[in-house]
């Protein structure tokens, strides 16, 4: 559905990106993840026509997004990360406005509107001007106008920042909706654990380049394997403090209270062997879990950050 | 028809604020207090001396045909330099431009807006410049001409607006720039003809035609049979002009200033498009 590759930027002598690659499959919920400054607003605004690359292609449903900015715009929904509203326009006005500016006028134009102000929960506020809304109203607004001539693709960044918890859940749950629809959603955040929810994509863009990408359960497990093993004993510790310092696989032990965190750098199946080891040597074993890795662990990883400090902050 | 939705909008937003009104009160309460405050002193004269000097209805119509294209030169250029600024400001011009609208067609609707409230403004004081019609000697010809050079200028000055609209980020600076490079227009070329003229550069001449106050000039110069100002032109300038009536002033001006009108129009595109090369930036 969205195919970027090797795409270059230079802002004077600095370069956004360097190189970039994505790929996005028809369908999919893509997480664009990245720290302040990796490019990705400037991604955002290539792929909506907003900005030349100095190099690399842009591929959007078919379309060269580089060479046809004016077809690209019919594909892709634009929702940026501030407002961009009018105040001085009632609700059904500004999806009035941007039914006409995507060529949809008159009563087709009217429908489409109620629709999506009733599938963002804003149909009873049509007739409100729009600097009587709340934030989270607004963002909502914002993305019904994107949604307005029906894109395949929703392009969003920052969506959710500066937004209460509660009008979080509801963006995610529209998200959702919106999946179920056959919608292709890209969406950039610093929210991660929102991102790991709801997405089933993923890329991580660093210093204007694509450090990790793929679907986010392949990512999650290959994070997994890395992840810690929890293993919580009821009694017989020493034993099991025993067999674990002259396992093959072990390489750290970290005791707290009676869990026992153990660095294993084995498989699945060599998980099942340590147990019943375990079993075997009389440990009783309470609980022996692979601790999840999360979206959060594999960002700070690649990103150079400890991880030690993503356990602390996990726990 | 379909109507360019930058413009619609705009005007539905301007006929439910107190602006326009406010705007239309003022300019046609200070034409009206003109008009009638001439008409007065010619009554009054009429009284004392037993005679009606027909002149002074002529210089009526003067009086308010000057006093309404001042104000078109000093208004349109406020309507218009915040127009793209504007949507910058509010963070809404990248979302149009991420739908069908080509930055032709914002540009144009922005122009439309500007000059629609103009044209409604110019309408509403027909009556006032119909006052002449009372007692004759202007005809509807001659005010057809009048506004012609009414809407050149205002095409030139809301182009002009526009223009410094999408060149600055901020509202405030491109209205400031605008109102320059209008009194660069007016005053300037002027200017640089009276005293360039007679210091031999007779060619500096031909600036005049980017002057809006020149179609105008000409226009009320050929209804009023005055050449007065083309003579003294002539005077400023040398022999150069003497095959050129008011007329051709009118018509010539008009064509050079919607031709300028054109390419700061064609600036004003090249600068919203965001794909273009940025060289600089303010």
């Amino acid at each position: 559905m969205l195919k970027v590759e090797g795409l270059k930027k230079m802002y004077g002598r600095m370069a956004a990106l360097d190189g970039l690659c994505m790929c996005v499959n028809a369908g999919a919920l893509y997480g664009f993840v990245g720290p302040n400054g990796a490019g990705k607003t400037t991604t955002i605004k290539i792929l909506t026509g907003l900005l030349l690359p100095d190099s690399g292609s842009v591929i959007v449903d078919g379309i060269d997004a580089v060479k046809e900015p004016g077809k690209v715009t019919e594909k892709i929904g634009y929702v940026p990360d501030f407002f961009g509203v009018y105040d001085n326009l009632k609700v059904w006005e500004y999806m009035e406005l941007f039914s006409a500016c995507g060529g949809l006028y008159g009563l087709n134009a009217r429908k489409r509107s109620w629709d999506l102000l009733e599938q963002v929960g804003l149909g009873e506020k049509s007739d409100y001007y729009v600097d009587g809304l709340s934030r989270g109203m607004k963002q909502r607004l914002c993305l019904a106008r994107a949604l307005i001539h029906n894109p395949p693709i929703l392009v969003m960044d920052e969506p959710t920042s500066g937004l209460d918890p509660g009008t979080r859940y509801e963006f995610k749950e529209i998200l959702k909706e919106l999946r179920e629809q056959g919608k292709t959603v890209v969406i950039s955040s610093h929210i991660l654990s929102e991102l790991s929810e709801v997405c089933t994509d993923i890329g991580i863009v660093e210093q204007g380049k694509m450090v990790l990408e793929g679907s986010i359960n392949d990512i999650l497990n290959q994070i997994n394997v890395r992840s810690p093993l929890l293993i919580t004993v009821c009694r017989n510790k020493e034993q099991a403090l025993n067999l674990l310092r002259s396992h093959p696989y072990v390489e750290t032990i970290t005791i707290r209270q009676n869990d026992i965190m153990v660095g294993f750098t084995g498989e699945q199946e060599d998980e099942a062997v340590l147990l019943k080891q375990l079993v075997e040597a009389g440990v009783m074993v309470c609980g022996f879990v692979r601790e999840r890795g999360s979206l959060e662990s594999v960002f700070m990883q690649i990103i150079n950050h400890e991880e030690g400090m993503v356990l602390i902050s996990e726990n | 028809m379909k109507i360019n939705p930058i413009y619609w909008q705009e005007a539905r937003v301007s006929s439910r604020s107190f602006r326009l009104p406010l705007i239309i009160f003022l300019c046609n309460t200070i034409l009206s207090l003109a008009a009638l405050l001439n008409m007065y002193s010619m009554v009054t004269q009429a009284k004392v001396t037993a005679e009606i000097q027909y002149s002074s209805f002529l210089n009526l119509y003067i009086l308010v045909a000057c006093i309404e294209f001042v104000m078109i030169l000093l208004i349109v250029p406020a309507l218009t330099a915040g127009s793209i600024s504007g949507e910058r400001e509010r963070q809404t011009l990248n979302l149009l431009l991420t739908t069908r609208m080509t930055p032709m067609d914002i540009v144009v609707g922005k122009l439309m807006t500007g000059l629609s409230t103009m044209i409604l403004l110019i309408i509403s004081s027909f009556p006032i410049l119909a006052l002449v019609f009372i007692y004759g000697g202007v005809t509807i010809k001659d005010i057809v001409l009048l506004l012609m050079s009414f809407i050149s200028a205002a095409v030139l000055s809301g182009s002009i607006g526009i223009c410094c609209s999408s060149m600055f980020r901020k509202s405030t600076i491109a209205t400031v720039v605008s109102y320059c490079v209008m009194a660069a227009l007016v005053l300037g070329t002027a200017a640089a003809v009276r005293f360039g003229g007679s210091s031999g550069f007779s060619f500096l001449v031909w600036l005049l035609l980017l002057n809006p106050g020149v179609p105008f000039g000409a226009a009320m110069g050929e209804q009023l049979g005055n050449v007065r100002r083309i003579s003294v032109l002539q005077t400023w300038t040398g022999s150069s002009l003497q095959r050129l009536t008011a007329g051709d002033w009118l018509w010539l001006g008009i064509i050079m200033q919607l031709l300028l009108a054109g390419a700061c129009l064609w600036a004003a595109v090249n600068q919203v498009n965001p794909r273009r090369k940025r060289r600089w930036k303010y």
